[in-house]
């Protein structure tokens, strides 16, 4: 297979505290994501999903183990690069279950914000931007403020956010928790449509099992390690 | 570059405008203090200034005649008149008292000059109505601040004086509004003791104490002589203290800038700091209520510039606002105080870079919270 890896994460481990509240999470994990790939990540609540995620994400500090992010070996029992904000900024798309926009930027700012500090001009940042909200229908609301949208727009907003600095990993925690049966089904095709077209290495923690099927595969925390399965096994869960 | 500051204002506008001109109220009090410090230097050189005079001869050993209370004999004058290199010497007096008006009592300072003399005390550009003395008794020129009318009658002493004149902006070194009444009738108010006190003085065989005393005498010199060796001259041959123009400004103003500046020095500085306190905290408060949004931020990836420029150019906005708000609320105000307030550019112009640099200062605190932020607050932690 000559599938690009866009995520290596090799012998990671994650533990909290210390003494009493010490809690270990993620005890040698190993996997690879491929670009083009959209992969889901189940698994209890608390086996540690979203401080995987994190980790990957530059955001959480693992213990030790080694992380790379396409071509970038970014983790190796420390940051490789002081500027962990950069690797986020120009690598990484992030969606949550709340759409996290800034409150008080329209949606089309808050789309253009990370690109404009990536040096794109402003005039080429919001032609892009308006192409993605055309993408997500919510074009007429570009000059909007979040206050104004539904909360399946603002979400669709924050998608088109992640998007908008071409990442090449899109990190997605619970992104239809608070959408519908619908609303996720269409959330979830968006996210499969970008891994597909843009060949984005696309990770989804979900806890709703129909949204399994659209998936290309399941890695799952069993013990405190990353297993990945295919995507039919995975609906037993 | 989407500029969040401008953006955030925006979004909390009324806020941010009602507490900057809250601010901008502090710091307005500050221009008023400088204003009246200003004003007090002004008011004080006002009546030497009026007056003119080279030099000031008062009595031996005194700051006087403002300073500290000094009496000559009148007659002095005529023995300084002829004294090499002066010109004219004319007596003067000055006294504080009560004048009656429609609106009670006004504490003013009364200038007794010799309204037939080579000395005259009023500066006539002041006068805005009538004229000044002419008569050796019962007419009075007032300045308009006390509130008398030209033409009224006025009860001093045991007479009955005559407006003639009013004048504007007289002012005593205290700041005290100025009437000028003829020498005679000025020693009189002054000097004379009550006809009780001279019939006992009288019993007991005690003669009436002359009233022919002045304050100080005042000389003007001829062209050519050094002002400093006529009054050399003087000091050693009358054993008077004579001070030069320059001197006797130097004893009003030198005290009052020391008190003064330390005094109105005191308050600015302590409304600077408050002012700096209150921008600073609002900062504060400002940066926690958007802590979830700069989480974000840094989680998406913003760089600690972006979001520090945020707060520091919303401060120094506040700032500017508040110096704005304060010089509109100052100019707005400051006619209304019954001493005099002077507004000066340079002072605001300090007052403006004191303003951002504790502006500055004040956005340390927003800043420290946005570099202590962590990204991972912005999802619910
Ligand atoms: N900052 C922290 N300090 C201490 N323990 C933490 C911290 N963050 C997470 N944990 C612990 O690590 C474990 C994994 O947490 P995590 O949030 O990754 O779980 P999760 O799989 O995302 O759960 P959920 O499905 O409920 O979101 C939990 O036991 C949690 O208590
Ligand atoms: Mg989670």
């Amino acid at each position: 297979m000559d599938r690009k890896i866009a995520i290596k994460v090799e012998n990671l481990y994650k533990s909290f505290g210390k003494g009493e509240s010490y809690i270990s999470v993620i005890e040698g994990a190993s996997f690879e994501v491929y670009k083009g790939e959209l992969v889901a990540l189940v698994a209890p609540s608390g086996a540690g999903k979203t401080t995987l995620l994190m980790m990957i994400g530059c955001v959480e500090d693992p213990t030790r183990g080694t992380i790379w992010l396409g071509d970038e070996k970014v983790y190796e029992n420390r940051w490789l690069t002081r500027e962990t904000r950069r690797i986020r900024r120009e690598k990484i798309g992030f969606i949550f279950q709340a759409h996290y926009l800034i409150p008080f930027l329209n949606i089309i700012e808050n789309v253009t914000l990370v690109p404009q500090v990536n040096g794109v001009p402003k005039e080429q940042s919001e032609k892009e931007a308006m192409e993605l909200l055309e993408y997500f229908d919510i074009a007429e609301k570009a000059h909007s403020m979040p206050s104004e949208l539904s909360g399946g727009q603002n979400q669709r907003a924050a998608i088109a956010r992640a998007l908008a600095n071409n990442p090449e990993i899109i990190l997605a925690d619970e992104p239809t928790a608070a959408l519908d049966l619908d609303r996720s089904f269409d959330v979830v095709k968006m996210l499969k449509k970008i891994a597909t077209d843009q060949d984005v290495a696309v990770i989804m923690v979900t806890h709703d099992e129909a949204m399994l099927p659209l998936c290309d595969r399941i890695l799952t925390i069993e013990n405190k390690k990353v297993v990945s399965k295919e995507s039919k096994e995975a609906k037993i869960l | 570059m989407i500029n969040l500051a401008k953006r955030e204002i925006e979004h909390t506008l009324g806020k941010f405008l009602v507490t900057s001109a809250g601010v901008g109220m502090l710091l307005g009090i500050v221009l008023i203090m400088i204003g009246v410090y200003r004003g007090m230097i002004i008011d004080a050189q006002v009546l030497i200034d009026d007056i003119g005079a080279d030099l000031w001869v008062v009595q031996e050993g005194t700051l006087g005649p403002f300073a500290e209370a000094s009496r000559v004999h009148e007659d002095l004058k005529n023995s300084i008149g002829i004294i090499e290199g002066v010109e004219k010497a004319e007596g003067i007096t000055f006294q504080n008292m009560q004048v009656p008006t429609q609106s009670g009592l006004v504490r003013v300072m009364a200038v007794g000059y010799d309204p037939l003399g080579d000395l005259p005390a009023i500066n006539e550009s002041r006068l805005r109505e009538g004229r000044t003395l002419k008569e050796e008794h019962y007419e009075m020129v007032a300045t308009d601040k006390i509130g008398l009318k030209l033409g009224e009658k006025v009860a001093l002493g045991r007479d009955i004086y005559t407006v003639v004149g009013i004048t504007h902006g007289s002012v005593s070194s205290g700041g005290d509004p100025l009437i000028y009444v003829s020498l005679k009738d000025a020693q009189e108010l002054q000097f004379l003791y009550s006809n009780a006190r001279i019939r006992n003085d009288r019993a007991r065989g005690i003669r009436g104490e002359s009233s022919h005393m002045v304050n100080a005498v005042i000389a003007k010199t001829k062209e050519g002589y050094d002002v400093k060796e006529v009054a050399n001259d003087i000091e050693r041959w009358k054993h008077k203290s004579v001070y030069t123009y320059a001197q006797e400004k130097e004893i009003l103003t030198k005290n009052l800038i020391e008190r003064a500046s330390k005094q109105i020095g005191m308050f600015t500085v302590i409304l600077v700091v408050v002012s700096t306190i209150i921008i600073a905290l609002i900062i504060y408060t400002m940066t926690l209520e958007k802590i979830k949004e700069i989480s974000i931020m840094k989680l998406i990836g913003l760089p600690d510039r972006v979001i520090v420029s945020m707060i520091v150019q919303e401060t120094l906005l506040m700032g500017i606002l508040a110096f704005i708000a304060a010089n509109m609320f100052a100019h707005a105000i400051y006619t209304k105080f019954p001493k005099r307030v002077v507004l000066e550019i340079p002072d605001a112009l300090i007052l403006f870079i004191v303003v951002l640099i504790a502006s500055i200062l004040a956005s340390f605190v927003g800043v420290k919270k946005v570099l202590a932020a962590d990204p991972r607050e912005a999802i619910g932690g």
